[in-house]
């Protein structure tokens, strides 16, 4: 069956934003394929993935545009994010300057992600010992912000959760 | 530069080169900006069914998935369609007609991506070895450690420094009438709680001791006299280890007193061990002395020998006694408990 044939499916556009290593490929890959490498691979500019289930019982195809970090955020084409939906932002929970450039990404695009639903996720929890964020700093992070998981793309604890969470946010009437 | 000044033949050659490195693919969107019209060039290399008239352009390419129809023209650098198939999509909008084309960077791409693989691993493992000083010898020392700055040698460098010993009482008898893994999770929590404030204090943590720690302050220059900066750390300590045994007594847990000795003198730092296993080492006599008052402090008493107290200008203040300990002989030790 084709998704031509499925009308009531919802197609949605998520760009998974963040620095580089903070593991974004893994957290698509354990989502959508359930597979987690241990050797970390550089993403080149786009790798898209497409993954379809259901949140509240509508079905949902989400196309997720695994976005390479750069150190500098502003070489990141713009164009990327012309059409999205939605927006994972990916902090690696061992590198504290990674949450300051996951802001940094935020507030450089804010004209292009203006109004869109935002998840954050804190990647790396299998790592919780190495961990450069207090849990205070965790909560205060949450706190009137965009909703944030503690999640490990190699155990894939919370990582399912996130994306559901986003994909509410998309189908919100 | 301009293809207009470009003599025919150069042209054509340079147009063919690029045609034959890129490999385009291109497809006309209809009117409506989301069907396919017409396509033409290697499209077999790029999607797996062959465009067709009529069909939807984002069903045949999921990277165009949000972007039509369109109505200016932009470039999607760098899209991987494929596992070995990385294009430029460049969406050209003219004379109100919709056109895509799909151009093969795969070999420039992976390229730089090699570069770009090697410079994120050394980032990544610099970071990473900076994060392991961090927890062992605190931020400033980690960062002196990283740039150079800090460097000790065999032969040992005099210094004036205090040392502070702080160490858990009763731990032994806790340690067996509790499970392992309940002793060990509350040895982590009071760790916690010594350790933090020896960083916080540019102190360098020499060793652990089973329940307790050894530090040493003013082998990084500070403004700050090294007893001073023991002192600040054993309050801070005291003040944390409060705070937990408050928490601990509301909850109805057990709670456990630390002790903490100060001494400060002339030392010798430097590096002890053989070649291929060395380690930052003191040793000095007051380094023994601050060791023993450790040992005599009660729970929740901070120890500190004349020296310490002297420069602190505490004589006066903190009441004195005076210990014969063995090895060292008679000693005026001065006592305080926040």
């Amino acid at each position: 069956m084709t998704h031509k044939d499925q009308p009531s499916m919802i197609q949605k556009k998520v760009c998974i934003l963040g620095a580089f290593g903070v593991g974004k490929s893994s957290l698509v890959s354990q989502f959508v394929h359930r597979k987690f490498s241990e050797k970390y691979l550089s993403t080149m500019g786009v790798k898209i993935e497409r993954k379809e289930f259901s949140v509240n019982g509508r079905s949902i195809n989400l196309m997720l545009w695994d976005i390479h970090g750069e150190e500098d955020y502003k070489q990141i084409p713009t164009t990327y994010l012309r059409g999205a939906s939605g927006i994972i932002m990916v902090v690696d929970g061992t590198r504290r300057s990674s949450l300051e450039e996951g802001r940094e990404i935020l507030a450089g695009f804010q004209d292009e992600l203006e109004g869109l639903p935002v998840v954050i996720m804190v990647n790396k929890y299998d790592l919780l010992d190495e961990w450069s964020f207090s849990s205070t700093e965790i909560q205060t992070l949450s706190e009137g912000g965009p909703p944030v998981y503690l999640t490990s793309a190699k155990t894939g604890v919370h990582v399912e959760e996130a994306f559901h969470k986003l994909a509410e946010e998309l189908i919100r009437p | 530069m301009t293809l207009s000044t470009l003599p025919k033949p150069v042209y054509r050659n340079i147009a063919a080169r690029n045609i034959k490195a890129l490999s385009p693919t291109w497809i006309k969107l209809a009117e409506d900006g989301c069907t396919i019209e017409s396509s033409g060039g290697d499209c077999q290399d790029c999607f797996s069914t062959p465009p067709r008239p009529g069909d939807s352009a984002t069903e045949l390419c999921d990277a165009l998935h949000g972007l039509l129809p369109f109505h200016d023209s932009f470039d999607l650098p760098q899209i991987q369609l494929k596992e070995n198939l990385h294009v430029d999509i460049y969406a050209v909008y003219e004379k109100k007609t919709a056109w895509l084309i799909f151009s093969d960077v795969t070999d420039a791409t992976l390229q730089t991506l090699r570069y770009q693989q090697t410079a994120n691993d050394l980032i990544l493992l610099r970071e990473k070895q900076g994060r392991v000083l961090d927890r062992y010898l605190g931020q400033e020392v980690a960062e002196r450690v990283s740039s150079g700055l800090l460097q000790f040698d065999t032969a040992g460098e005099r210094k004036t420094i205090a040392t502070l010993f702080v160490d858990i009482r009763e731990f032994t008898a806790f340690n067996e009438s509790h499970d392992a893994q309940v002793v060990m999770h509350t040895l982590n929590i009071y760790m916690e709680c010594m350790l933090q404030p020896i960083l916080n204090s540019s102190g360098i943590i020499d060793k652990i001791t089973g329940d307790g720690a050894m530090a040493v302050f003013g082998v990084l220059p500070s403004p700050t006299h090294c007893s001073q900066l023991a002192f600040q750390a054993a309050l801070e300590i005291m003040k944390r280890v409060n705070e937990l045994n408050h928490q601990l007594s509301l909850n109805d847990l057990e709670r456990l007193e630390i002790g903490i000795g100060i001494g400060t003198g002339d030392a010798v730092l430097g590096i002890i061990g053989a070649h291929n296993r060395r380690a930052f080492t003191v040793l000095g006599k007051h380094v023994n002395l601050a060791s023993r008052l450790e040992a005599k402090a009660g729970p929740g008493e901070i120890l500190m020998d004349e020296m310490t107290c002297k420069t602190l200008n505490f004589t006066d203040t903190f009441s004195s006694t005076d210990y014969e300990l063995k090895g060292i002989g008679k000693v005026k030790v001065y006592s305080h408990k926040p």
